[in-house]
Order: structure tokens, then C-alpha cells, then sequence
């Protein structure tokens, strides 16, 4: 059975106003307590994935490049001696830029990891500030060159859109110039508000305008134009890829493979079960201390759900879902009319435009 | 419980103008005839339903039986019918019959004078003589009712106690000192006043060894007990047990137990002529137990009924739909069992391309059709969505000879298929303070008024006579009046009748189609401006869809207005992997739920709060009708 081991790194340097991820900053002394219990928990967990080949490695966060390279390299090992990890897995890591150079860079060649996603954001100086980023553009430039020279040949860049400032002018500028670093990958991401994160408060407070939803359209499509034009292959809502170069591992949550998840807060699937750890870090290592599973809650897909989510995950790939999933397929005919889907070989796809109003099209076609 | 002579027995009901203190009042009564333990009292006892005390006001008139023996103080008399001594003796039994104070329910107000000798006419020293005041008075003294003239607030810093009592004074055709002064707050000359009514109110006439004669004035039901007649009984007796006739019917059953609410239900042994009471007969089905019938007695029944009542007539009609379509025969229920305490709705089955199937619904007015809603919603745990309210239009075909009634704006025939449209008229009375008069008229005018007349009740305080089509009144009508008065003037209103108007019927189309439940029937000169603000309130409403909504306002098949809604271009979950899938479902689901809730009128998912904005759209301040008045 194929499955995917995501490994969460809930440190950070400073937590950015957007992000509403399980993510602490000042934690840094838990950092080698918390390699500890991420070897521990993959021990505990061995037993319930007796079949699985783990064909691809995800180190998230947070910024899992706060960890000392050492680490990184003890993590990365022993996961491999527990796990059944593929030889030729993809093994991804995210990286700030400010938080790695060349040597670091070859430190995590050297313990494995092949693929580096780098969170660039912009090129924009202003839309950094507003999203509290640390590093500059020139910094992601200096990191995006540390990880070529380090011999990385499988880079992704991280971009978010629709900050308050930005303008359509500005966002291709920044399009333009991450084509012209010419990585293997884009992920270009409308900013999303969160009630729950400071730069939610602010939006509600009325201190900052919400993204305008039709800048963020125009946005999108400049994006499916820049990165078509020079080649990249949109495969998902946010996500463009060279021919060949397209995530292993995020195909895995949209095509509805199994994952394992380490580490406070990750989540994991298998057949109808989905379980999530305690968020805490404090707690997860406490847990993990004592010998157990730090499973925080659980729940078991119904039908319903597994075709909604079968769905709301599967549409969001350019080859789009099966339409022996959809319950009432004469449904699609008016998106197909309005040039929101096509129907190719038996399947049902959203098109660019489509893709970006995913949640009406999804919640239709499941009704 | 002896049987009451009847010298010892009052009858009488308090009118008054909303706010002049008629509940407050009707408290004090409570508590000085010690009709409720103190514990218990509370707030407008007598206001049964949790609305009536939330809105303030009173909507089911009820009646209460109190005993009150006055104090032997034959100083106090004030040269009434009988001398001090022969009362101090006495214990009276009074019985109140409380009425509503809305113009929606003047129905209901002239019902319960039928079942009153007297009745106490109230008027705040702080605001004097208000339309109502005035509507009521001469319901009550047309009804042959003697009036008891009496200022209350007295204590108010802002009283004007002297001019109340000499304006009341000239109204009711009486000297000043028969005007009695009471502060129903702090319960100042109350006692005076209950004196006054037992002095001056004449106690009910009947022959109780005659056959028995009862006019159910008012009925309930108990989902236990089935219908509860309120009834005053003018001959003979009525006791539990015996068998009764239902006059217009001649249906017979068995009386299960009569009683009087003191102010809570007792039930007693016999309630005989001039008395005030309830009747439980068992009786499923209110129609059997018609408000305004006669009851006698099935083995000695009377040869004549007792003069009825007409039957109550729906001005404002609206569509009330189940927000989910399933609820219809749960929303039918209900209004059947809501219509057993409430003579006056009216309801036929209809079905709307955009609603689904529901009930077109005849109401007394806006406030009648708002409480009926929130009724049916609060005890009946229905959701319900209400079309935009219209009156009954005429439509007049072969020169006169056949009339079509329209409840339904989208029945409407087209123009070119009848000769002319007739809608209803009030004649309504507006008593303003001479300052502002001007902006009345200016009101009243742009509401289509003609002016009948106008005098001056003081020189400061004016009295005008409008008609008006009941259709430009029933919306914002009395808040703009209140508004540009700062809240001094004051309204009533009674029918007039039908008379000829230039309507026409304005079609709302979505992406060509047009919505049945958005129509509306409007002055001709109007149908462009309201076809305009409906459409704009509609873009505002109507969310953006996957393609370009077109909203149009057409008169026939001519568009006079147009609007667009923008097509949706994002609506997406930007990141969507790992942990966050639960999450990102759960909100999809929630979505779907929301997007369940919409009616989708052609391809269109329109929301509920389209069909209710259509409401205020005829209002150009979006102030809500209902509430106090």
C-alpha cells in the first residue's frame, strides 16, 4: 500500500499575521526534545501501517529548518530504519529563506531530502510587510541560489496573492521574476483571511481591507497565463509544475492515498479513519513520553462525507474526477455550458476558471 | 358561589389610546380587588401571550371577573344611583373585559363593547386626546356604552392635567368634575375611579328565568380542552352540564363546565344573565363555536338570537411559505389550530413557481400579520417566509358587471383585459399639534390623500380627516408620520370602501423569467420608482452566482428597470492538503446548507431575505411596521 508520511515542525522564527497553522514561536528549546518523540511516535505508530511503502516524505510547519542540521539528518534516518520509506521517495522539506545557506542546504541533500519548497511569497516589499514576512526578496533570491548550488534540482516556490497593496502590476512582476529563477515548481496561493490570526482581527477590526475576491481572480488567471506561457503545467487549484516535476506527496491528499502524520497537531488518514494529534507541543511530547499514541481526536468518514470529500479533493486537479463519482452527472451541464468543466474520456474537469469557484461547482455537483 | 343579582353586577371595558396606561390600569384593579396574590402579580397580567407583554400591547381582549365591595364612605359619593349606605353593604362583581389597542384589532374592540355597560375612556395627561382616543370613544358610545371619562398619569412632571381634563370634558359632553384624575402607576384616585364605575355604569338588564341567550364574544382553544367561548350571557342561566344549542347551527352539546376568569380560570356552577364567562363545551372544530353566535339551551332554546357581529374582513393579504418545502402540511395544521383563537385569519391554499406550495393569507392589518407569523413560527417551531404584503384588489370587467377580487398581485390580469382596478380606501384621522401641519399634509398628500376636513380641537392642536388607499398606510405610513411630528401625532383609521385607482402590475424577472412572489400591484406613476429601488434591493440581496444575473422590473412585457449581479469568479479553497481536509469539508458542508436553504428560481438560487426585503421596499426610510403604537 502507498502512503505518504508527513512530518510537522511546529517552530518558527516569528509567526506571520496570516497563518493559522499549529505553529509556535520561542519554543526553540523543545527542539531536540521534540526530534526525540517524532522517532518515538513513528515507533509507536509502526505497528498500525504493517503494509504501507512510504513513497513520499513531507517535512512541514512551522519551519522545519529551525531544526540544527543534525537533527534534520537523525530524524531523517531513523525514519527510514522504522518505516518502510521507497528508496527514490520524494522527500520534501519547507524552508524559510532566512533561516538556511548553502551549508545547511547540503546538509539536507546529504541526509535525503530532495525536493526544497522554499516560502518566497513576493517580490513585492510592501506585500511582505503586510504579511509580516522577515526576509526580503533578495534574501529568497540568495536561498532560492543557496539550494541549487547545494545541488537541489527539484525546488519549489511558495507565493500568496491578494495581499492588502498589491496590485495585478506588481503580482506579474513577481510571476515574472519567479519564472525567471526557472524552479521546477509554483504554488501560488490567493491569501485566505482567518478569523483566528492577527491579520483576521485586523479585517474584522476594519484596520485592513479584505482581499477583493475579483482582484484575486484577476490575479489567478495572470498566474494560469505567466506560468502556462513559460511552460508550467497548472495540475491544481494552486499548483503548477514543470512536465514531470509535479508533488508526490500533495497528489497523495488529492487522489485520496493514506498518510501518516507525526508530530503535534498532523493529521492521518487510512481507509474510512482520519485522526489528528494533540496540538500542543507541551502535550504531544508529554504524551509521546509516556509510551502512547498522542491521538487527540478522531472521526469516521460516512459515505456522504467520503464522496463529498472525494469530490471537493479530486476536482481540484486538472483531470478532474470520474463521472461515475458524481450522483447526478446532468448536473455538470451547465457548468460544462458556462465553461466552468469539460468532459474528457469519461471524466470530469474543472477548467482554469473553474478551479477558482471549486466550492460552488463541488457543493452542486455532491448535492 | 351564589348567583350575583344583577343591581350588583358592572360590565365595563377601559379604551384608550396605545401607551395612555390601559394595562397599568387594569393592574391596579387586579391588586385593589385583591384578585391576584401579590406574589403573583406581575406586569400586564392580563396579556396572556408572551408577545402580547414583548410588544406591549394587547392583542386577545379578555375578561376578568372582580369582586370589589367599596369602602363605607357615603362622603365619597358622588350623587350616583344608589346611596352610600346600601353599597357599603354590598360586595359588586365586576367584570372587565379588556380590549386591544391597535387599529389592526378594532374588530376585536367593538366585539368586546357588546358585552359592556360602561366603559372607562382614558386619556394620558401628557399627550391628551389621540386619534385613538377618539375612534374608541365613539365606538363605545355608538355600542349605547356609558362613558367614564378619567386622565391618567397624573404625576407626570409633564402633565397637563387641567387641559386633558377640560379636552376630555368637551368630548364626552360632561362637566370637568366628572372627569376623574388617576395616576395608575403609583395607583392615585384608582379607587375613585372603580367608585365611578359602579356609581355610573347601570348594571346589565336580562330576565334570568327567560330561555337561556349567550353571544360568544370571543373564543380560544385548549389543545386539551378544545374551544373556549368567552361569553356574555344576557338571559336566563347556563350551567354545567346542561345541553346547549349553537344558534346559527343548531348543532347541540354538552356544556363540559362553565366558569369565569377571576383573572385565572375558576370554573363555577352556573353563570346567569349579565354575567361575563367562559363556556367549555368539548367542541373540536371552532367553526362549530363561531364568534358573534348565540348559545342557548337545547331542551327550552330562545326563538331569537342576539344581534351578531359581522364577520371580520382581511384588509392585507400576504403568501406564507414553509422555508422548507416539506413543511406544508405542518404549516396547514397549524393555521388551522391557530385560526380556533383567531376568528379573523383568513388563508386558502396557493402554489408559487418560486415558493412551492403555501397558504395566501388574509390579515387585519400589518402588526396582525407579523404577530400571526411569529405564532406560527414560535408554537408551531415552523420557519416561514411571508411575501411582500398587498390589498385586495378589485377588477372590474363588462363595464362593472363582473368583479374578479385579487389577493394574489401576480392574479393580476394584464392591462387591456378589464375596464378598471378598484382598491381599498380608509378614512383616516390624524390629530397633530398646529406646528405640523404642514409636514402631515405633505405626507398625506404624497400617499394619495385627499383631504376631507380639519378643525382645531385647541389652537394648538389640530384634528384632519384624509381618505387614503389603505395600501400607501399599511407600510411606513404611521412611522413617517411619527417622524416628522417628532413622534406628536397620532393615528387612526376606518375603512371607507372601494374606489377606482390607475394600477398597474410590476413583474420582477430573473434572467428573463419572472418570479410570481415578487410581483406587485402599484399606482401607476410609481412603477418605475419602485420597480428601480426593488431591483437595486434585489441586487444587493441576490448573491453572486456562477453566471451574470439579470434582474428586471417589467410592467406587460415592457422592462422598466434593470440591474445585474455580477457572476461569481472566486470561491475556492486555496490550500487544501493534509490535516485541513476535516475542516475544509466541514466548511463545504455548511455551504451546502446554506445553499439548500435558497429557493433556486430558474437556474437563480435566490435567498429568503429577497422575498422579505421585497417588503420594505415600499418604504423609503426601511423602518418596520408593527410594534407599539
Amino acid at each position: 500500500m502507498k502512503a505518504g508520511l508527513y512530518v510537522h515542525v511546529p517552530f518558527c522564527i516569528t509567526r506571520c499575521g496570516y497563518c493559522d497553522f499549529n505553529t509556535y514561536a520561542g519554543l526553540e528549546e523543545l527542539r531536540l526534545p521534540y526530534v526525540e518523540a517524532l522517532v518515538r511516535e513513528a515507533d509507536l505508530a509502526r505497528p498500525g501501517w504493517p503494509d504501507a511503502r512510504f513513497v513520499s516524505v513531507f517535512l512541514g510547519g512551522g519551519t522545519p529548518t529551525t531544526l540544527p542540521i543534525g537533527q534534520m539528518v537523525r530524524l531523517l534516518d531513523h525514519l527510514r530504519t522504522m518505516l518502510d520509506v521507497s528508496p527514490d521517495a520524494e522527500v520534501t522539506s519547507e524552508a524559510n529563506p532566512d533561516t538556511v545557506d548553502v551549508a545547511y542546504l547540503a546538509g539536507l541533500r546529504a541526509a535525503g531530502v530532495t525536493r526544497l519548497s522554499l516560502g518566497l511569497q513576493s517580490f513585492d516589499a510592501g506585500v511582505l510587510r503586510a504579511l509580516e514576512r522577515l526576509h526580503s526578496a533578495e534574501a529568497a533570491v540568495t536561498a532560492f541560489e543557496a539550494a541549487r548550488s547545494a545541488g537541489f534540482d527539484d525546488v519549489n516556490l511558495d507565493l500568496i496573492y491578494g495581499a492588502a497593496g498589491e496590485t495585478l502590476a506588481s503580482w506579474r512582476r513577481t510571476l515574472e521574476r519567479t519564472v525567471a529563477l526557472s524552479p521546477e515548481h509554483v504554488s501560488a496561493y490567493a491569501l485566505t483571511i482567518e478569523p483566528a490570526t492577527p491579520l483576521g482581527r485586523k479585517v474584522a477590526a476594519g484596520v485592513v481591507p479584505a482581499p477583493d475576491p475579483d482582484t484575486q481572480a484577476d490575479m489567478y488567471a495572470a498566474a494560469c497565463e505567466v506560468l502556462g506561457e513559460a511552460g508550467y503545467e497548472h495540475y491544481e487549484v494552486s499548483n503548477w509544475a514543470l512536465p514531470g516535476r509535479r508533488c508526490l506527496h500533495n497528489l497523495g491528499y488529492w487522489e485520496g492515498r493514506p498518510y501518516l502524520g507525526l508530530g503535534a497537531g498532523a493529521h492521518s488518514f487510512a481507509g474510512d479513519r482520519r485522526w489528528w494529534n494533540v496540538r500542543p507541543p507541551q502535550q504531544y511530547l508529554e504524551t509521546v513520553a509516556r509510551g502512547l499514541l498522542p491521538v487527540g481526536d478522531e472521526e469516521r468518514l460516512d459515505a456522504d462525507q467520503r464522496r463529498l470529500e472525494r469530490l471537493l479533493l479530486g476536482l481540484r486537479l486538472v483531470d478532474g474526477v470520474p463521472e461515475s463519482w458524481l450522483l447526478a452527472p446532468e448536473r455538470a451541464d451547465m457548468f460544462v455550458e458556462e465553461g466552468l468543466a469539460e468532459r474528457r474520456n469519461g471524466r470530469l474537469a474543472l477548467t482554469d476558471r473553474g478551479m477558482f469557484l471549486a466550492n460552488e461547482l463541488v457543493t452542486d455537483l455532491a448535492g | 358561589m351564589p348567583t350575583t343579582p344583577l343591581s350588583l353586577i358592572r360590565n365595563f371595558c377601559i379604551v384608550a389610546h396605545i401607551d395612555h396606561g390601559k394595562s397599568t390600569l387594569a393592574d391596579r384593579f387586579l391588586e385593589l380587588t385583591h384578585a391576584v396574590a401579590e406574589r403573583q402579580m406581575r406586569e400586564q397580567y392580563l396579556d396572556r401571550m408572551d408577545l402580547e407583554r414583548e410588544r406591549g400591547i394587547t392583542i386577545k381582549a379578555q375578561a376578568v371577573r372582580l369582586r370589589y365591595a367599596p369602602a363605607p364612605d357615603p362622603g365619597r359619593a358622588s350623587g350616583g344611583r344608589q346611596g352610600g349606605g346600601e353599597r357599603a353593604a354590598r360586595e359588586f362583581e365586576l367584570n372587565l373585559i379588556d380590549t386591544p389597542g391597535h387599529v389592526d384589532f378594532t374588530y376585536e374592540v367593538s366585539r368586546s363593547l357588546a358585552a359592556c355597560e360602561g366603559a372607562i375612556l382614558l386619556v394620558d395627561a401628557a399627550q391628551g386626546i389621540e386619534a385613538q382616543t377618539l375612534a374608541n370613544f365613539h365606538l363605545a358610545r355608538d355600542a349605547g356604552l356609558v362613558i367614564v371619562p378619567a386622565v391618567n398619569k397624573i404625576d407626570l412632571a409633564q402633565a397637563a392635567v387641567p387641559e386633558t381634563v377640560r379636552e376630555l370634558a368637551e368630548l364626552v359632553g360632561c362637566e370637568e368634575t366628572d372627569v376623574l384624575r388617576v395616576s395608575a402607576k403609583s395607583g392615585a384616585g384608582v379607587t375613585e375611579l372603580l367608585d365611578a364605575v359602579i356609581e355610573r355604569v347601570p348594571p346589565p338588564s336580562g330576565e334570568r328565568d327567560a330561555p337561556l341567550r349567550a353571544l360568544i364574544f370571543d373564543s380560544s382553544y385548549d389543545p386539551y380542552r378544545g374551544v373556549i367561548a368567552y361569553l356574555r350571557v344576557s338571559d336566563g342561566k347556563l350551567g354545567g352540564r346542561a345541553r346547549i344549542r349553537f344558534m346559527s347551527t343548531g348543532r347541540a352539546y354538552e356544556a363540559e363546565e362553565v366558569g369565569v376568569f377571576a383573572p385565572d380560570a375558576v370554573p363555577i356552577d352556573e353563570l346567569a344573565a349579565g354575567d361575563v364567562g367562559y363556556l367549555v363545551t368539548g367542541v373540536k372544530d371552532v367553526r362549530q363555536a363561531k364568534v358573534g353566535d348565540t348559545i342557548t339551551r337545547d331542551d327550552r332554546p330562545a326563538a331569537e338570537a342576539l344581534p351578531g357581529y359581522r364577520e371580520p374582513k382581511p384588509m392585507v393579504w400576504s403568501g406564507l411559505y414553509p422555508a422548507e418545502g416539506g413543511d406544508y402540511s405542518m404549516l396547514r395544521d397549524a393555521l388551522d389550530k391557530l385560526r380556533l383563537s383567531d376568528a379573523s385569519l383568513a388563508y386558502e391554499p396557493e402554489s408559487s413557481l418560486a415558493l412551492g406550495f403555501g397558504f395566501r393569507c388574509g390579515f387585519l392589518g400589518l402588526l396582525h400579520m407579523e404577530i400571526v407569523k411569529e405564532r406560527l413560527e414560535r408554537e408551531f417551531d415552523l420557519e416561514l417566509i411571508a411575501t411582500s404584503p398587498n390589498v385586495e384588489f378589485r377588477v372590474a370587467r363588462n363595464g362593472g358587471a363582473e368583479i374578479l377580487s385579487v389577493h394574489n398581485p401576480s392574479e393580476m390580469p394584464v392591462p387591456g383585459t378589464y375596464d378598471w382596478v378598484e382598491e381599498p380606501f380608509v378614512l383616516a384621522t390624524v390629530i397633530t399639534p398646529s406646528a405640523y401641519l404642514g409636514p402631515v399634509m405633505e405626507l398625506c398628500q404624497s400617499r394619495r390623500g385627499t383631504l376631507g376636513d380639519m378643525k382645531y380641537l385647541s389652537p394648538e392642536r389640530a384634528e384632519l380627516h384624509y381618505l387614503l388607499p389603505l395600501a400607501d398606510i399599511i407600510f411606513d405610513f404611521f412611522d413617517q408620520l411619527k417622524s416628522r411630528t417628532r413622534g406628536y401625532a397620532s393615528l387612526d383609521y376606518e375603512h371607507w370602501g372601494y374606489e377606482r385607482s390607475d394600477l398597474v402590475r410590476v413583474d420582477i424577472l430573473l434572467q428573463g423569467e419572472p418570479v410570481d412572489a415578487f410581483s406587485a400591484v402599484v399606482p401607476r406613476d410609481r412603477a418605475y420608482q419602485y420597480g428601480r429601488a426593488l431591483t437595486e434591493r434585489l441586487r444587493e440581496l441576490i448573491p453572486r452566482q456562477l453566471f451574470e444575473v439579470a434582474i428586471q422590473a417589467a410592467i406587460g412585457s415592457r422592462v422598466i428597470a434593470r440591474e445585474t449581479v455580477r457572476a461569481k469568479r472566486k470561491d475556492v479553497l486555496a490550500k487544501c492538503y493534509g490535516g485541513d481536509i476535516t475542516r475544509k469539508r466541514k466548511l463545504l458542508e455548511r455551504q451546502k446548507e446554506g445553499k439548500r436553504r435558497m429557493r433556486r428560481v430558474g437556474r437563480v438560487d435566490v435567498p429568503q431575505e429577497a422575498f422579505i426585503a421585497a417588503l420594505r421596499v415600499e418604504t423609503s426610510a426601511g423602518s418596520s411596521p408593527g410594534g407599539k403604537r
